[in-house]
């Protein structure tokens, strides 16, 4: 006989901090966008008009509300009492897996590898990968931030992130950089969306819903 | 109300050791500082500054050294003893454009005048000597004041063809050798302008003489008055904040002083309420720029650059690039060739190897090749997996 047995997979934290980034990451890349190549607004008198003013408000907000998301997520991967996963990010070690996982997307073969990890062999990958660019947008936005605002916590995370300003050669270099990484986003986004709705698909366990209630459903084949 | 708190009472304490300090520093100063060689107060007479602009012109330089009134006195006996401080200037490879925007101007003001006064030991460019002359008036000059004469910098140094790129004088020295032997006697070091400071459009990719600052060539720490050219209220106020404490003004990390450097030009832009109102001038003439509104679409970079230049202003508080109606280049940073380029768009229209290909364009093909890709995996997927849940 073959049951479904639905198995705890997420925590409420990191369901609720996975759909806070979401949400923050498509504001910052609409609003970043405008920041970057702003349109005219010429209805109007200049005392009455804050656009650029607004839109720098709402993405200032959500970086700041991403700057957090990302450090939770960073504790959560270390010190989650539900399951600290930060091991699970080098499923890509087990060398065997990793070449059946990539049979498997390439379709080459339909036998899905051991899931030993909590993510698979390029996922991990992905993942890892993809904190490292929340790193770097985080880092780079901190620096465009603390230039503008001389006061407060700001200018004292400033200080703390002024040598990779000059590192990176200047504002000018940095504002650059987080203008390609949010490209990298896109990039990641559409692949990621993808994947979820493929293994939704192919797996039939859940997965989409699975990071809204939790819980994925495995197929148990009782002997 | 009435009594002070606790805040004022430091602040005040903390300003009256500074005062104190100050004083002893500038009568010390008085009794080893060779004697001045005219009347600074004639010599302004005689320029035709009253003493009113003379009185005002200290309350602005107070501030800008972002000092208390109570200093006003100290500065301007500070700008008495200028011409007493021995300073030697020495050209590397530069355009002398620094000296000309400092020692030339139509409507001299109190700056401009301090800069004539001041006692060049050295320069290059002013002095009457030359060859071998010359050399011996510099040797002169840094033996008789070693250890106490500023040495101002203009220029890179090319250190290719183990620094023969420059030569100088009639015993064909290189930039680096020169540099080497004055420095190491000088009280202070200034740079002054881009070139002495970062480099600038001499070390600009691919520089071929593999030039550089001052700075990153022999490895000390210089005063860097970063600007293509600076503004002399830059340089006079670091040099007096030099004789008024003996010491050079606090300086950022890349050894501007704070005072000057601390800010960027967007900060304190008169056309920053139109970027904030989201009114761009979109080309040049249109009516945006007639209204005066914000350069940043053609390609502003007031937002990268650290300087006071919306503040000071240029040839006596005139004017200044964006107040011109052309945005600015960054001409305060380094490596601002090459970082701030293309000078007349935004940052996010800096071209790919070579060509056309801007950030977006190159984002935009990979997102339609990934989302073709992906497409075309799903079609094969349902291909390969059809079926396989109805067991
Ligand atoms: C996924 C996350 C993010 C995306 C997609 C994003 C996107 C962008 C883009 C496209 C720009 C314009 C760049 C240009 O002019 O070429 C920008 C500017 C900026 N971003 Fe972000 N950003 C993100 C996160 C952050 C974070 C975490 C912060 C800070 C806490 C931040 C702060 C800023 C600031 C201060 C600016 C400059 C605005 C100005 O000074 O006018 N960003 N961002
Ligand atoms: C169909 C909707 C989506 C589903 C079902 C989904 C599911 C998942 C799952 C299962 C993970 C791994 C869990 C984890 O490591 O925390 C994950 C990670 C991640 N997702 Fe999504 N995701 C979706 C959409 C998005 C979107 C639109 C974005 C970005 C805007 C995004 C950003 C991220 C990020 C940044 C991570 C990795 C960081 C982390 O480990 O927390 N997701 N997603
Ligand atoms: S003109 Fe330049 S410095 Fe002034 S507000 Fe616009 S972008 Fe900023």
């Amino acid at each position: 006989m073959e049951t479904i047995v639905p198995k705890k997979e997420w925590s409420v934290a990191i369901r609720l901090n996975h759909w806070s980034t979401v949400v923050a990451i498509f504001i910052l890349i609409a609003t970043g966008f405008y920041i970057a190549a702003p349109f005219t607004v010429n209805a109007g008198e200049t005392v009455n008009k804050f656009l650029m003013g607004d839109v720098r408000f709402w993405h200032i907000f959500f970086g700041v509300l991403l700057v957090f998301a990302f450090l939770w997520r960073v504790y959560l991967a270390f010190f989650s009492r539900f399951h600290a996963d930060w091991k699970d990010f080098f499923a890509w070690t087990d060398k065997k897996n990793f070449i059946k996982q990539i049979k498997f997307y390439l379709l080459i073969s339909k036998e899905r590898p051991d899931h030993n990890y909590l993510y698979g062999p390029l996922q991990s990958l992905a993942y890892a990968g993809l904190l490292f660019l929340l790193f770097l947008i985080v880092l780079t936005g901190l620096i465009l931030l603390g230039a503008g605002y001389h006061a407060g916590w700001t200018s004292l995370v400033y200080t703390l992130v002024k040598p990779f300003e000059n590192l990176m050669g200047g504002l000018a270099v940095v504002r650059w950089i987080h203008h390609i990484l949010t490209w990298c986003f896109i990039l990641f986004i559409v692949v990621h969306v993808y994947m979820a709705f493929w293994y939704d698909a192919v797996l039939q366990e859940g997965t989409i819903s699975s990071m809204i209630s939790g819980k994925v459903f495995r197929k148990n084949h009782s002997k | 109300m009435g009594r002070k708190s606790k805040y004022e009472n430091t602040i005040s304490k903390q300003y009256g050791e500074l005062m104190a300090y100050c004083k002893g520093h500038m009568e010390q100063m008085d009794k080893t500082l060779p004697e001045p060689v005219e009347d600074f107060q004639t010599l302004l007479q005689e320029r035709g500054i009253s003493r009113r602009s003379f009185i005002k012109w200290t309350s602005l330089m107070t501030t800008a050294l972002m000092l208390p009134p109570i200093f006003r006195p100290m500065v301007a006996k500070a700008a008495e003893n200028f011409s007493r401080l021995p300073v030697v200037w020495l050209h590397f490879a530069e355009c002398t454009g620094c000296s000309e925007a400092l020692l030339r101007s139509s409507y001299p003001n109190v700056d401009d005048i301090l800069l004539d006064t001041i006692s060049l030991e050295y320069h290059e460019t002013l002095m009457a000597a030359a060859g071998y002359q010359a050399e011996q008036n510099l040797e002169k000059a840094i033996n008789d004041f070693n250890g106490k004469f500023i040495c101002v910098i203009e220029g890179a140094l090319p250190q290719g063809l183990d620094g023969k790129y420059l030569t100088l004088g009639p015993k064909g020295k290189t930039g680096v050798e020169v540099a080497k032997e004055v420095t190491s006697k000088a009280a202070a070091v200034i740079c002054i302008g881009s070139c002495s400071s970062f480099g600038n459009v001499q070390a600009a990719k691919p520089n071929p003489t593999d030039s550089a600052g001052i700075g990153d060539v022999l490895g000390i720490t210089t005063v860097n008055i970063a600007g293509c050219p600076p503004n002399s209220a830059n340089f006079t106020g670091t040099l007096l904040h030099f004789l008024m404490f003996g010491a050079l003004p606090p300086l950022d990390s890349l050894g501007r002083p704070t005072w000057a450097y601390g800010k960027r030009i967007h900060d304190f832009c008169e056309r920053r309420p139109h970027y904030d109102a989201g009114e761009y001038v979109e080309e040049w003439g249109d009516g945006g720029a007639m209204k005066s509104w914000c350069l940043y679409k053609v390609g502003c970079k007031g937002p990268y650059t650290f300087a006071n230049c919306s503040k000071v202003r240029f040839n006596d508080g005139v004017s200044w690039p964006v107040m011109g109606g052309h945005g600015c280049m960054g001409c305060t940073e380094p490596g601002f060739w090459d970082t701030m380029a293309p000078l007349e768009k935004p940052i996010a229209d800096t071209t790919i190897g070579g060509g056309e290909k801007t950030v977006d364009k190159i984002g935009a093909v990979l997102t339609a090749v990934t989302v073709a890709g992906v497409a075309a995996h799903a079609g094969l997927s349902a291909i390969k997996h059809r079926g396989q849940n109805k067991e």
